[in-house]
């Protein structure tokens, strides 16, 4: 909607001026004779405009408007005045019989920086009494990801972005804190309609003129609805009128990983051995010697062949048995001395990123033309990410009617079938840390090798994974935009009405393929087809009126809008393929064994109302007032409950207009804002007022018949449904203050909030013996976020020909659950990994903390409280006994972290100097914990993987009794139980950008007139005391049966795909 | 001015009528109806209530909702097996390892608490999933009376209050305070405490009894037989013998079970004898029936065979344990020799430590033995010769391979799709069999007093023990037939997956160039009641071996402690990280309620949910 707000502005623009033009031809009749002219100059708001110059149009004769925006001069009759004001649209008035013009001039089509968009209308940024923080757009084009949500990344204080370095891969962006335990996606509003996307990959970042973050619900409740986890506008370019202008932008970039496994595990097979044979040796068991013989004596096998686990297997080793069968019986592999498999699967990977836009505009139309297109290899092998895309912006003007459309036409594709974070055991990254040093990438034929024979770990080759992957492509289709039309009634009102439509459709096509290099051999190959097509369509409809009498400004906008959204998706799946061709993995009877196809698809519809109304008020720039309210409709809630209300209030004074500090040398600018709103959620998926049943082939169907080779139909009740789910809501509380000082060299800005949420929206889980059904969602959680967000800037001068800037921006949030379900006071999950649940939310603790036993050193043998029977031996990590019963046992875990940090912050430096500039950003997080999952391979080698290089060294001994890792022993199971031991510091700071710029003076290259070479790295250096690979964690990915569960297992390292350090060099030209 | 007026006018009025439309539009624009799923209605009928029911039986194993290890197998070979001296969680040290602090006896540490929880939820998912059936049919039956026909609506009432007590049963044995729940309940949160569960099981029985047709509407499902000869052994369970002698002696005398002719006809894909005559219970393994990753196969059993090498290539656990195949060594009247030497389980000689292959004739066996544990150069099945080379960590866990859960060549039993298709395949787990029954019956005789009903049940059981004996079979291909050949050449003209035995009086015996089976009858008569008692629970061993039976019958023999406590210290010297074991103890005998389930039975701060004694 605000785009239709600016599309508005444009043509109320053009209507006004194609107005005036009639009015002069009409009055151009009269004779010439001199006479004065007098008048007031004001913009469309209503705001007297001082230094507007009144030229007479063929002559050097002109005046300037003062400070209430008046002027007066003498000019012949029949003289054209022209009125010019930076920033605005220029106009002519013919003077003809009239003494007195009054002129109000349109704000340029260009959005300029001090205009923002806060919802179906644009304000001054000066105005703004919310939380509104604005992305400086340029310097987030610095950053090379595929999405435009990664650019916000320490960009605005209060927002963070967690992504992987997989390219194209999910960003999740957090708006202060986390206020839902369900999805806490912010809402996104792009060209004015309205979607939730964590890709955001269809949109070219190139294509964006601005971008907002309404942060608090004074800012955001005009989007009531979904607005409570804020609201992020973007607007895209558009065409100004003027010249064709034509920009290229190219540039090409290598990345690599910030950091390697091989830069702390195991790389040599003997080294290995060593651990596993005090592992062995340590719990009173015999060394294995199937692979390095002798443990006095260990070498590196030639070969390696399946075998029973007691003879090395080069015994009686016959190479010429060697035989790649579908079940691997006689794969036979060489010993590596070494095998870095890092090296083997990770390496570098190019980006190649052009950007065409042709735009320009006449008096009554403008548009914008532009193209894209991106490719970017991921840095592990096999894994790349393209993207095409058109962008067509126009807008036209008839009369007093303005019509237009924004329409993004866009493809991308990802290859090698990572998840969104790539993370996980079974994915490429846990692969790699699985697979011991010993184990050769390839075995004596070329073909893949892996733990083939006892004690080599159970899991895949990643490199295999990532081969058989490197057909699996994921394409995302999109057509995203809006066709609008608008209305200058006159009078300070406008009419807008405004369809916006997001039609996308998406498919997949994956591999399975057979594994007989495992130790758990796959026979099956097996191929995976889905495809999935959605359509939202959103209606708006607004009403705003201006009116400025005397120093009273008052903006009001009324409005209605209509969303409705489909989706279905469709999945098939074929085993036994007779051809593993890529060109031959179709799901047909004749490609695979037709006994094994599977269908099945699912959808789903959603639909929201919505009324709203908002008035602006404001005092002579001293005083502002704004009341917003809206009303939504949810099908997803219940019958009588799907209405919710949501009001705001903002209010402001702008201190530095009063008379005690009018003549401040000090501060230029002074504003005091407070906001209060309420906003609403309602993202649970819908269909779940009502009690659902279903079966599952898998689940519910069953022979009951005896036939060995048929099921029968079974049901079951799969999930509860809750007629009286209603609107989970969220109030919060903004104060703010704004601050310019030193000449306006600096600024500083706070922003202080509380946020409540009521009626949470969340489906407690119910004891097992109520079933597997999936609980009811009801409404009747409580959570609270407080915090502060803020920024402080400088910009000054060295000398004539230097500029610099610095900005601090930092926020600090604490977030608490204050009631869960009204029986419990706790729940664990969401999952497990690997048997135990890392997490636990808790009446009086964040979300999401780490859940498990106090750890305490190790057992010494000398404990006053003895030994238990559960496992506690010497050497292994001694657990606090925190119920006293004498015993360690569930009972006695705790909170033991929390993933929330305790401050974020960010520094941007800019440096310039003639044609040269440079400039840096800093990214820093602070206080939050890591639950390292990692650790069950490098630290507790679960499955035979592999470890960490100082494991040998730096376990526990008896003269080494307060080493880093416990004793090596296989048979431990007790210290790898959850607790604070898997916990640490998650504290980074990392050079996230560093940018060096040159400006091509215009006679370099005749045919460009303007250029700009650039050289830039990405993610340079990370300080940080994590020992995992990389401390800044994609979201996992969580979904339970109310939704998107992210938030709930936030800062566990489970193997994620590590950022990139990414070098690139570009050019920025204008044609 | 008026030609603007009048455009404004225009224009003005198209917004607000476009406006009003869709507002008049979205009188039903808020009304969406769920996508994919059926609602309460549309089940409202014959078809819902029998498909509720099937769904019923289908939580008798792991499903795809269950949670995703083998926690919830139906066999119970983690909870019964493993942990009774059986059979060790074999495979290798690392893999499953919650299954080694199960086996182990350190069911408190971390992550045996989940796998416990598996088995909670399955089993009252199943009760769940039966009381929505009771509902269900309450409502169809009072809604539309002529829907389902009373006798139908009698045996679903039926089927389903039975599983209901099964599932209860099944809770039972593994926590003893469990809560129960009818169909009338809607607080999810009751209490465990001074809950008569034996007593709502037998009432719920009696229920079934009641309703069932003698004669079951469907292979798998339960008749009025099949509920009676549960409850025997429900009353066997909670000691009340006298009671369970009436019970079982009228399914004895008067009820459609027999014993399988052959015992390899009791475990089998073999369609031909699958539901044979000794089948109560069993879970209907099922493949190749549309599901694309196997689930309705044997699920909970497929980590249980032979690893690398094998036909099945995965995954080597659920391992017999030495003492185990020692148990089945028999003196000279083919009698178990642990009556009568004291040495049985002695490491002289030495193949009674660790290598107990075939060929070794000087130690004769029961012919169960090889029915019921795959040991190297014996043919397992009809596979070929079991081979060291199948098993995946000797070193950890033994040269033995389980049998009973695997399926035969060429008889279309196993799988075409998923993770590991040969494994899994549409043996039917066995939940309870006649021969279970009867040696139920036989315990009740014994304390009965009764010695001569138990010692013709044991001598009955032995009888068809003596029948057949492990055969050569063809071995499933080319390699593996040369191999069988070249170890005995005899097998060349002989495919048969099992031998007659020499019947005679007392003794069936065989000769077998991998064994020498014997097997005898007890002599009469039996007059020591504690002798008889021996003999009945080394006969249930024998029969049952590796069927996830014993650790609850040592529990209910009060032997548990005794009996494990010796298991461990001399099986120690065999696998060393059984001496990390913890002693068994008296808290033992009833396994840790999962920490998870307590904390959600928590209402305020009272847990609802009480811990069993000693965890």
């Amino acid at each position: 909607m605000e785009r239709m707000n600016r599309g508005k502005g444009v043509f109320r623009a053009l209507g006004m001026s194609v107005l005036l033009a009639l009015i002069v031809h009409g009055a151009a009749v009269g004779q010439a004779g001199q006479v004065t002219v007098a008048g007031t100059v004001s913009s469309a708001t209503g705001q007297h405009l001082q230094g507007v110059t009144v030229v007479i149009r063929g002559t050097t004769t002109s005046t300037v408007t003062d400070a209430d925006g008046k002027y007066s001069i003498t000019v012949p009759s029949d003289a054209v005045l022209i009125f010019r004001r930076i920033g605005y649209r220029e106009i002519g008035q013919v003077v003809g019989a009239r003494t007195t013009i009054d002129v109000a001039l349109e704000s340029a089509i260009a959005v300029l920086p001090e205009v923002i968009v806060t919802g179906y209308t644009t304000q001054r940024r000066a105005d703004v009494t919310g939380a509104v923080g604005s992305v400086d757009v340029a310097s987030a084009t610095r950053q090379t990801g595929a999405s435009t949500l990664q650019r916000l990344d320490g960009r605005v204080p209060g927002v963070t972005v967690d992504n992987s370095g997989s390219p194209g891969s999910r960003t999740t962006v957090r708006i202060r804190g986390v206020s839902s335990f369900q999805n806490n996606d912010p809402l996104i509003i792009l060209d004015g309609t309205p979607m939730q996307d964590t890709y955001l990959n269809f949109l070219n970042p190139n294509d964006i003129g601005s971008m907002q973050v309404l942060k608090d619900a004074s800012a955001a409740s005009i989007y009531g609805s979904r607005a409570s986890n804020g609201v992020i506008i973007i607007e895209t370019k558009r065409g100004r009128p003027g010249r064709r202008t034509v920009n290229l932008d190219v540039r090409t970039g290598i990345a690599s990983p910030v950091k390697g496994y091989d830069s702390f595990l195991i790389t040599n097979s003997l080294d290995y051995f060593q651990v596993v044979k005090a592992a062995y040796q340590n719990a009173g068991l015999a060394v294995p010697t199937n692979i390095y013989g002798d443990p006095n004596n260990p070498s590196v096998p030639a070969y390696i062949y399946p075998n029973d686990g007691v003879h090395q297997t080069t015994d009686t080793l016959d190479v010429s048995t060697y035989a790649l069968t579908t079940d691997g019986k006689r794969l036979i592999m060489p010993g590596s001395a070494g095998t870095n498999w890092w090296k083997a699967v990770f390496g570098t990977g190019q980006m190649r990123d052009a950007n065409l836009s042709v735009s320009g505009g006449g008096e009554d139309n403008s548009y914008l033309v532009s193209f894209n297109f991106l490719d970017q290899e991921g840095t592990a092998a096999f894994n790349r990410y393209n993207r095409g895309g058109i962008r067509v912006n126009t807008a036209f003007n008839v009369n007093r009617v303005s019509v237009g459309e924004n329409i993004a036409v866009s493809r991308d594709r990802s290859y090698g079938g990572l998840d969104d974070a790539g993370i996980g055991e079974n994915n490429i990254i846990g692969k790699n840390i699985m697979q011991q040093p010993v184990v050769p990438v390839y075995d004596i034929n070329g073909y893949f090798a892996s733990g083939k024979a006892n004690g080599l770990s159970n899991l895949t080759n990643p490199l295999k994974i990532a081969d058989a992957a490197q057909h699996d492509i994921n394409t995302n289709d999109r057509i995203f935009g809006n066709v609008f039309g608008g209305l200058d009634a006159g009078r300070g009102i406008s009419l807008k009405t405004r369809f916006g439509f997001n039609v996308g459709q998406g498919s997949f096509h994956g591999f399975g393929p057979a594994t007989p290099e495992n130790s758990e051999v796959t026979s099956v190959t097996s191929i995976t087809e889905n495809y999935n097509l959605f359509t939202e369509w959103t209606w708006s409809n607004t009403l705003n009126y201006v009116k400025t009498v005397d120093r009273h400004n008052v903006t009001v906008l009324l409005g209605q809008e209509a969303t409705k959204g489909t989706n279905r998706f469709e999945q098939g799946t074929c085993s036994n393929l007779l051809t593993t061709d890529v060109n031959s993995r179709y799901i047909q009877d004749a490609l695979c064994d037709p006994s094994t196809k599977n269908v099945f698809s699912n959808g789903g519809v959603s639909t929201l109302l919505s009324f709203f109304g908002k008035a602006d008020y404001n005092f002579a720039d001293r005083y502002y007032l704004s009341v917003t309210v809206r009303r939504d409709g949810s099908s997803r809630l219940g019958p009588d409950h799907r209405w919710g209300t949501f009001p705001a209030i903002g209010a402001g004074w702008r201190l530095s207009h009063e008379s005690f500090l009018q003549n401040s040398r000090m501060f230029s600018n002074v504003m005091l804002r407070f906001g209060y709103g309420v906003t609403g959620n309602q993202q649970i998926p819908s269909g779940r007022i009502v009690s659902q049943l279903g079966g599952d082939r898998g689940d519910t169907f069953y022979d009951i018949g005896g036939t060995n080779t048929s099921v029968r139909p079974g049901y079951k009740i799969t999930a509860i449904g809750n007629a009286d789910l209603k609107w989970e809501e969220n109030r919060s509380v903004n104060v703010g203050l704004d601050l310019e000082f030193l000449e306006g060299r600096g600024s500083f800005s706070a922003d202080l909030y509380q946020r409540n949420t009521n009626n949470l929206l969340f489906d407690p889980r119910l004891p097992a013996t109520a079933g597997s059904a999936n609980p009811p969602i009801v409404n009747i959680g409580k959570m609270r976020n407080n915090g502060i967000d803020f920024s402080l800037g400088f910009r000054g001068t060295l000398g004539e020909a230097t500029l610099w800037n610095v900005s601090f921006n930092g926020s600090h949030y604490k977030n608490k659950i204050v009631e869960i379900d009204g029986v419990s006071q706790s729940f664990i999950g969401p999952f497990a990994l690997r048997e135990q649940n890392p997490t636990i939310n808790q009446v009086g603790s964040p979300i999401g903390a780490f859940y498990g036993l106090q750890a305490d050193g190790y057992y010494q043998g000398d404990d006053t409280v003895g030994f238990y029977d559960d496992g506690a031996r010497v050497g292994r990590i001694k657990f606090k006994d925190l119920n006293g019963d004498g015993n360690i046992t569930a009972a006695d875990r705790t909170i033991i972290g929390s993933p929330h940090p305790s401050f974020t912050g960010g520094v941007d430096l800019g440096l310039r100097r003639g044609n040269w500039d440079l400039s840096a950003t800093f990214f820093g997080t602070f206080g939050n914990k890591i639950f390292n999952a990692q650790k069950y391979w490098y630290v507790f080698r679960y499955f035979d993987t592999n470890v960490r290089k100082d494991l040998l060294t730096d376990s526990w001994t008896p003269t080494n009794t307060n080493p880093k890792y416990p004793r090596l022993d296989a048979t431990d199971v007790f210290s790898r139980q959850f607790s604070s031991y898997w916990i640490e510091d998650g504290s980074y700071v990392r050079l996230r950008n560093l940018q060096l710029g040159y400006n091509l003076p215009p006679a370099v290259i005749r045919w460009i007139p303007a250029a700009r070479v650039y050289v830039q790295a990405e993610n340079l250096f990370t300080i940080t005391g994590y020992t995992g690979i990389d401390p800044a964690l994609p979201a996992g990915s969580a979904f339970g049966a109310a939704g998107d569960i992210r938030d709930q297992v936030r800062g566990i390292d489970q193997g994620a795909y590590p950022s990139n350090r990414t070098i690139t060099i570009g050019i920025t030209t204008t044609f | 001015m008026n030609t603007r007026k009048r455009n404004q006018l225009m224009i003005g009025m198209a917004v607000v009528m476009a406006v009003a439309s869709i507002t008049y539009a979205c009188k039903d624009f808020l009304n969406t109806t769920s996508q994919g799923t059926l609602d309460e209605t549309s089940l409202a009928n014959r078809t819902g209530v029998e498909g509720l029911l099937i769904a019923t039986y289908r939580s008798l194993d792991c499903s795809s909702s269950s949670a995703g290890s083998w926690g919830c197998a139906a066999s119970n070979w983690v909870w019964g097996s493993v942990t009774s001296g059986d059979a060790y969680k074999g495979s290798n040290l690392g893999d499953q390892q919650p299954i080694n602090d199960i086996e182990t006896y350190l069911w408190s540490v971390g992550e045996a608490d989940d796998y416990i929880n598996q088995k909670w939820a399955q089993v009252f998912e199943g009760v769940s999933r039966a009381n929505a059936t009771l509902r269900l049919l309450d409502k169809v039956v009072a809604e539309k009376p002529s829907e389902i026909p009373t006798a139908d609506a009698n045996s679903i009432r039926g089927e389903a209050t039975f599983l209901r007590a099964h599932y209860e049963f099944e809770a039972y044995r593994m926590w003893g305070n469990v809560p129960y729940y009818h169909e009338t309940d809607t607080d999810f949160r009751l209490s465990n405490v001074g809950v008569d569960v034996i007593g709502n099981i037998l009432s719920d029985l009696d229920a079934a009894i009641g309703l069932l047709p003698a004669t079951a509407r469907d292979k798998g499902r339960a008749s009025s037989w099949t509920a009676k000869a549960y409850k025997g052994r429900v009353q066997v369970y909670a000691g009340q013998y006298a009671a369970a002698l009436t019970t079982l002696r009228e399914v004895q005398a008067t009820g459609p079970y027999a014993l399988e002719t052959s015992f390899d006809h009791v475990w089998t894909a073999n369609p031909a004898y699958e539901n044979g005559p000794e089948t109560i219970l069993a879970f209907q393994a099922s493949v190749k029936d549309g599901e694309p990753a196997g689930w309705n196969s044997n699920w909970g059993e497929r980590l249980n065979f032979p690893h690398e090498g094998s036909h099945f290539g995965c995954c080597g656990f659920h391992q017999p344990s030495q003492n185990l195949v020692n148990f089945f060594a028999v003196d000279a009247n083919g009698l178990p020799l642990a009556l009568t030497d004291p040495n049985w389980n002695a490491n002289t000689p030495a193949y009674r430590d660790t290598n107990f292959v075939g060929g070794i004739t000087a130690q004769a066996v029961d012919p169960r033995l090889d029915f019921t544990v795959g040991r190297d150069r014996t043919p397992y099945k009809n596979w070929g010769l079991h081979n060291r080379t199948w098993i995946r960590d000797a070193s950890y866990s033994g040269p033995y391979s389980p049998k009973k859960n695997v399926q035969e060549d060429g008889v279309d039993g196993e799988n075409n799709v998923g993770w590991q298709a040969t494994q899994t395949n549409d043996v039917n787990i066995h939940i309870f069999r006649y021969a279970d029954m009867l040696l139920l019956l036989a315990e009740a005789e014994v304390e009965a007093g009764v010695l001569e009903n138990a010692r013709t049940i044991v001598n009955q059981i032995r009888a068809r023990a003596g029948q057949t004996a492990q055969g050569c079979g063809h071995a499933a291909s080319a390699v593996a037939e040369s191999l069988l050949v070249v170890a005995y050449p005899s097998c060349a003209v002989d495919d048969r997956t099992w031998y007659p035995m020499d019947q005679s009086a007392t003794l069936d015996s065989l000769n077998t160039p991998w064994a020498t089976y014997k097997i005898g009858q007890y002599p009469g008569p039996w007059t020591d009641q504690a002798a008889a008692r021996t003999a009945v629970r080394y006969e249930r061993r024998l029969e049952l071996a590796m069927e996830g039976q014993r650790f609850f019958d040592l529990r209910r023999w009060g032997a548990a402690d005794t009996t494990i406590n010796n298991y461990l210290s001399s099986e120690t010297t065999r696998r060393g990280y059984l001496s990390l074991a913890a002693a068994y103890a008296a808290r033992h005998n009833l396994y840790p309620i999962p920490s998870v389930q307590i904390q959600l039975s928590k209402v305020g701060t009272e847990e609802r949910l009480v811990q069993n004694p000693g965890w």
